[in-house]
């Protein structure tokens, strides 16, 4: 059980955004315990416009994940990443599909981003930058640019920055913002906020976050539960070849 | 005694400061989820100052705009997105780095085509990552800044010509330069205090050699004058440590604005357009020797046109004779400057082009109305459909619902939209209600009839909604008043006393009775009457500009008071705050009882307030005389006191304040750089940035029923904060609470659908967002929740939960948005979906509970829900809706629980007992569908489908259940009960009791 002490460790004068995340880590379980992490099982109702939808997201240390919709007793899978192939399962048909190879390579390229981007960083090749303090929604922040390695878009390579907002009290991220590459709202900033903190096995982990365009409307999602280093069958994310991919039979 | 004035002054300005630490509350760390919205509209755009192309990536194009920020597309220019919205609004320059044109950028702010209403800037701006974040690189008081050059072959070393102030001297002008990419600047060409740097320009093949026009210029609120002995066009070959005249050949005497262009194909060819003494000089000369000659081409009138509008020179890329002129229509030449045709037909007023790196094909075009596009060398082009830059003068609002909003454009007439529409408020939403530059527009407060104005009230506009009639209605001079002076903004009011009583103001008070029919004069001469402000015909300078926008010494805001019909504010634009309280017999001047206003500030707008008779605040702006300080008073005896209600918060000049019609301590203030607020009285104020750019807040109003703050900002159309009731709750005592639940006013479930889908052809539009609807649960957390479990239920008033949501954390107010309905039913499991099945019923009408529990406490808050008496429907009606559709989500639910016991009883006796399990398969096939897609592939609809759909009609409905929807329901209930039935037998033959099934209840709350 971890002490809610540790938010004293704000006290703490942070300079460098290194510390900043050092620190984040140190406050939320520690480094070890974050690098113990091989896998999650989240599971989440998503509420839509009346309807509940409960999805679960399975994502693991080697990069492969998954998240499973729930419709009418129906599960589909939607951003299933197998190592090497990006898929999702078309709503009209109910088969899996790929998805373009630009977005796959771009995938691939984050794919050590489990369980944090910023954990162990400089070895994936980003680099962390202080901006220094900004309010967030009126709350005082460190702003920190995470520059990951550079994206293709449209077969142009473009840079790759997130933009991260860490409590200056307690130095767990608030919100995270980045450009979006692609699509209609190419562009446009996204925004995703993180709240409610709480114990996910031995590191705390936002059980609430919403994401949405900066300043336009938001979708929440709130978490039931988090389950650390679940037992995964590797079928799962494998790309069903010539088949469909309704393979379970939840109700 | 300076001394002590000076000491009094001091410790007068002490005495806010000693009260500030006391009472004040700073509003901005509160405003949590009070976001603003915008609206546009975007179809007419608004003024585009300049436009500039990547380097080496065609996709990319910014356009820096009057008013309205800096915007980027990606998509060669078929969309835009706003990337400076945190920032000075009005936008000189934008330039990118050649070295390095992904990610740095620079842009000096403060417009440069400075007629009458031009905004300002704040200084020079550089982001080194493709425009997501901006640094200040200094230039604060330059006001304007017409030209930025980073050297292509060293980004350490950056050319800025700034134009510099307009209405006042200032030695922050000409040109600078830095070798060390910003760090140290060094003036390298100037002038004096009263010329600037218009144009500047490098040699394409030649980083050393440079050409930079200087300018004297001067504007006042009466006057413009352009040109004079130190307007001259220079020429430095060292980089600009010394720069020569290069006037062989030029105009004798004074020079005006003068242009400069290089060829990049040819540096030998350059081109420059003068404003000179003589017409017959002015126009289009050209050079082929790098300068050291000119030759006259062209003096056509699209080339000579209001020089200080329109200047801009760009040659093509690829070909050295072929040269765009901006101008009324912008002009083109395809013979080296000789002759020039008109532009394709685009909005007038065309300030910049440029030519697509790869394609000259392909034109960009800035004008009074926004970017433009050609694919065709310039003959015809298209509108950019998503830059929401309209700039308002002026905007009022309705009561309908939802309420309109009415507003006048610079140069493009005056519009009225709703202020929500089905699918947001796209350009189709809103209606023209007048020609030429638009200011004031007003709702006839009973009739549907809407007044509107054209500059210096050379019409007023009279249109009957209904019957399309339109009548011009504006003061005539008679005998008595033989010459009236009209604001080029010509104020105008309506009572709320009399609802066909209209009022205008030229240097008198005009009243009329009969919505404008006759008129009678009701003041004497308002304003100061001074002479020397009133010669408009001598305005321009080398040019002659009297378009009426320099009129002066006129009335600018007329308020009667909400209280008293007899009590009529009126402020002049020549500094004359003045007051009738017996109908227009006697006026007082109260300005002489106002301290600390410099003399014949413009009174730009004064509100009489709902809090008392004698209450009324007043907005001054000094901006035309050079002074940008912000001030604002309120008095509540008659103005024969009055008190200074801006705090050292706010940054710059004012025009418009809006009282809250509760809380007299909430204020609302716009500012060239934005919206503030105040929640006490004034001691402080706060900047409001939720989705609200620095741009200029032109007026205010404040929508009675919503509570609705609509701002006419200029330059980013119509802004909205929807219902800031929440703000007149804030105080001291509510921000030592855990939480607070905001006060509601019952919900009403609207029935109103809006419109029926959007259809296509938007995509690139620009839509104006919509308010939020639904029961809107709104509380203040004192400091945002991050650590440990908060949720949100909305429970009846039993305590039965109906529904999750999720709460917000954020510190200050939060809204959270519940639309009436219950979960959604579930719904048998079949081969694809059943789309009825995503329909949620809507609860009845009744007291709910919104229900917080964070970490071990419990916050609830009750609120009323009401049916929608728009429908017609009677209570009876309502109740047998509500039946209906309750009964068959529960036939839905009940038919999916027994598909889950014929799944799991099929999976038990297939194999075993295999007559039972076919019976129960080919049963199973009549309940739901067992083959096909979500798509064109979809099976017959077995009972599933068909109970779903019509649960969903009804459910969907404004309306009772029709009796051919009840006819139905039979057929399906019958159907049902057979089913069962057969169901029912089926079971027998099988041995349930030995399956661990799910209960009913924990099949559904599963």
């Amino acid at each position: 059980m971890l002490s809610v002490a540790f938010v004293l460790t704000a006290s703490i004068t942070a300079q460098t955004a290194e510390e900043i995340v050092a620190n984040y880590f140190e406050n939320t379980g520690g480094i070890d315990a974050w690098r113990a992490i091989e896998g999650m099982k989240m599971s989440a109702k998503v509420n839509q416009g009346g309807m509940e939808i409960p999805i679960e997201i399975i994502q693991l240390k080697d990069g492969r994940q998954m998240t499973r919709i729930t419709f009418q007793g129906k599960t589909m899978k939607q951003g299933v990443f197998d190592g090497e192939t990006l898929w999702s399962t078309n709503f009209m048909t109910q088969k899996a599909e790929k998805s373009d190879a630009e977005a796959t390579a771009n995938f691939k390229l984050e794919a050590g981003d489990f369980p944090d981007a910023f954990l162990d960083y400089k070895d994936k090749g980003y680099t962390v930058e202080l901006m220094g303090k900004e309010d967030f929604a009126g709350t005082e922040t460190f702003k920190i640019k995470l520059t990951k390695q550079p994206v293709t878009i449209d077969g142009k390579q473009e840079e790759n920055v997130y933009f991260y907002y860490f409590d200056t009290e307690n130095y767990v991220p608030l919100a995270m913002q980045n450009e979006i590459k692609q699509g209609q709202a190419k562009g446009m900033i996204q925004e995703i906020t993180f709240s409610d903190y709480q114990e996910a096995g031995d590191i705390y982990m936002p059980y609430t976050m919403t994401q949405g365009i900066k300043d336009g409307q938001s979708q929440p999602i709130s978490m039931d539960t988090i389950e650390v280093n679940p037992k995964v069958d590797d079928k799962e994310f494998k790309f069903p070849e010539g088949e469909t991919t309704e393979t379970e039979n939840k109700n | 005694m300076k001394k002590i004035v000076l000491a009094l002054a001091v410790l007068w300005s002490c005495i806010p400061i000693a009260n500030a630490q006391e009472n004040t509350i700073k509003a901005e760390s509160y405003f949590g989820d009070l976001r603003a919205r915008h609206i546009g509209p975007a179809l007419m755009s608004g003024r585009i100052n300049d436009m500039e192309a990547h380097p080496t990536n065609p996709r990319i194009i910014y356009a820096g705009t009057a008013g309205g920020g800096v915007w980027k597309s990606n998509d060669a220019g078929a969309t835009f997105n706003p990337i400076f919205d945190e920032y000075c609004q009005s936008i000189g320059a934008v330039e990118i780095d050649p070295n390095d044109p992904d990610k740095t950028i620079y842009v000096g702010t403060g417009e440069t085509w400075p007629r009458n209403s031009v905004s300002i800037g704040d200084g020079l701006y550089k982001s080194s990552d493709g425009g997501t974040t901006w640094e200040k690189m200094g230039f604060e008081k330059s006001e304007r800044i017409a030209n930025i050059i980073v050297n292509p072959n060293n980004s350490q070393e950056i050319y800025v010509g700034i134009l510099g102030a307009l209405w006042s001297d200032s030695e922050e002008r000409g040109v600078y330069k830095t070798s060390d990419g910003g760090e140290t600047w060094n003036k390298i060409l100037y002038v004096d205090e009263m010329t600037g740097c218009a144009d500047m320009t490098m040699d394409h093949n030649d980083p050393n050699i440079l050409y930079a026009s200087m300018w004297e210029f001067r504007r006042t609120g009466w006057s413009f004058n352009s040109g004079g002995d130190k307007s001259a066009l220079y020429k430095s070959t060292d980089a600009g440590k010394t720069w020569n005249k290069i006037h062989n050949g030029f105009p004798e005497g004074k020079l005006g604005r003068l242009a400069i262009a290089v060829a990049p194909s040819d540096s030998n060819v350059l081109y420059t357009v003068i404003e000179a003494e003589e017409d017959s000089k002015k126009g289009l000369y050209r050079s082929d020797d790098a300068g050291a000659s000119w030759k006259q081409l062209n003096n056509d009138f699209g080339i000579t046109v209001r020089p200080f509008y329109f200047s801009r020179i760009t040659v093509d890329p690829r070909n050295p004779d072929v040269v765009v002129k901006g101008g009324l229509s912008g002009s083109i030449s395809r013979d080296g400057g000789k002759t020039f045709k008109n532009l394709g037909n685009m909005h007038s007023d065309i300030h910049d082009v440029i030519f697509d790196i790869n394609n000259s094909d392909v034109m960009y075009s800035g004008t009074d109305g926004g970017v433009y596009r050609s694919w065709n060398g310039g003959t015809t082009f298209e509108i950019v459909e998503n830059l929401p830059l309209s700039q308002f003068y002026h905007i009022s609002v309705d009561d309908a619902e939802p309420y309109n909003v009415y507003g006048g454009l610079q140069d493009n007439g005056s519009w009225y939209g709703p202020s929500q529409a089905g699918g947001g408020v796209k350009a189709r939403d809103w209606n023209s209600i007048g020609g030429g530059d638009g200011f004031r527009v007003l709702k006839h407060p009973t009739k549907n009839i809407i007044y509107s104005e054209m500059q210096g009230a050379e019409n007023v506009w009279r249109y009957d909604v209904n019957k399309k009639l339109v009548k011009t209605i504006q003061p005539l001079p008679t005998e008595a008043y033989s010459k009236l002076r009209f604001n080029w903004n010509a104020p105008m009011a309506v009572s709320k006393h009399q609802p066909d009583r209209f009022y205008m103001g030229s240097q008198y008070l005009h009243k009329s009775e009969d919505m404008g029919n006759t008129w009678e004069v009701i003041s004497p001469d308002l304003t100061t009457n001074d002479p020397t402000k009133q010669n408009q015909e001598d305005s321009g300078g080398l040019s002659m500009d009297n378009s009426g926008a320099e009129n002066h010494t006129t009335i600018f805001t007329i308020a009667e008071s909400p209280l008293d019909e007899n009590i009529i504010w009126v402020g002049t634009d020549d500094g004359n705050v003045q007051v009738t309280r017996d109908g227009g017999k006697n006026w007082t001047n109260t300005t002489p009882n106002i301290s600390g206003l410099p003399a014949n500030t413009w009174v730009y707008h004064i509100e009489a307030s709902v809090h008392g008779k004698g209450t009324a605040y007043a907005v001054f702006d000094g901006h035309t005389k050079g002074d940008m300080k912000p001030y604002a008073y309120k008095t509540t005896d008659y103005g024969k006191s009055w008190t200074n209600i801006i705090s050292d918060d706010v940054e710059i000049f004012a025009r418009n304040i809006q009282e809250d019609y509760e809380n007299e301590n909430l204020l609302y203030l716009g500012t060239e750089f934005g919206l503030y607020i105040t929640l006490d009285g004034g001691k402080s104020w706060s900047k409001f940035k939720n989705n609200m750019p620095s741009v200029a807040v032109h007026f205010i109003d404040l929508q009675a029923k919503t509570n609705d703050l609509v701002m006419g900002t200029h330059g980013r159309g119509v802004i909205i904060i929807d219902d800031i009731s929440p703000l007149r709750e804030i105080n001291s005592k509510v921000l030592s609470k855990k939480l607070h639940f905001f006060e509601s006013d019952p919900f009403v479930m609207n029935d109103n659908s809006g419109a029926f889908g959007n259809g296509f052809g938007a995509e690139t539009q620009f839509v104006g967002s919509n308010g939020p609807s639904g029961a809107l649960i709104k509380y203040l957390l004192p400091k945002r929740h991050t650590f440990g479990k908060m949720t949100m239920e909305i429970q009846d008033m039993d305590g039965n939960k109906i529904v999750s949501l999720t709460p917000g954390k954020a510190k200050g107010i939060n809204i959270v948005n519940w639309n009436y309905t219950i979960k959604n039913p579930k719904v048998a499991k079949g081969k694809t979906f059943s789309f009825g099945g995503f329909t949620s019923p809507r609860v009845s009408a009744g007291e709910y509970k919104a229900v917080i529990k964070k970490g071990k406490e419990t916050f609830e808050h009750v609120f009323e829900v009401k049916n929608d008496t728009d429908t017609g429907l009677s209570k009876a009606d309502i109740d047998m809706k509500h039946k209906t559709t309750m009964k068959m989500y529960n036939m839905t639910q009940e038919l999916a629980y027994m598909v889950y016991e014929l799944d799991a009883l099929y999976e038990a006796t297939k194999g075993k007992k295999a007559k039972v399990a076919n019976a129960l398969n080919e049963l199973k096939k009549t309940l739901v569908v067992t083959t096909g897609d979500n798509y064109v592939g979809s099976a017959e609809p077995q009972l599933r489908e068909k109970m779903a759909d019509l649960y969903a009609k009804i459910a969907g409905s404004y309306d009772a259940p029709s009796n051919a929807e009840l006819a139905n329901l039979e057929v399906i209930e019958k159907r049902f009960n057979n089913a069962k039935s057969d169901f029912k037998k089926l079971k027998k033959k099988t041995n349930p009791e030995e399956l661990e099934l799910k209960t009913f209840d924990e099949f559904i709350n599963e």
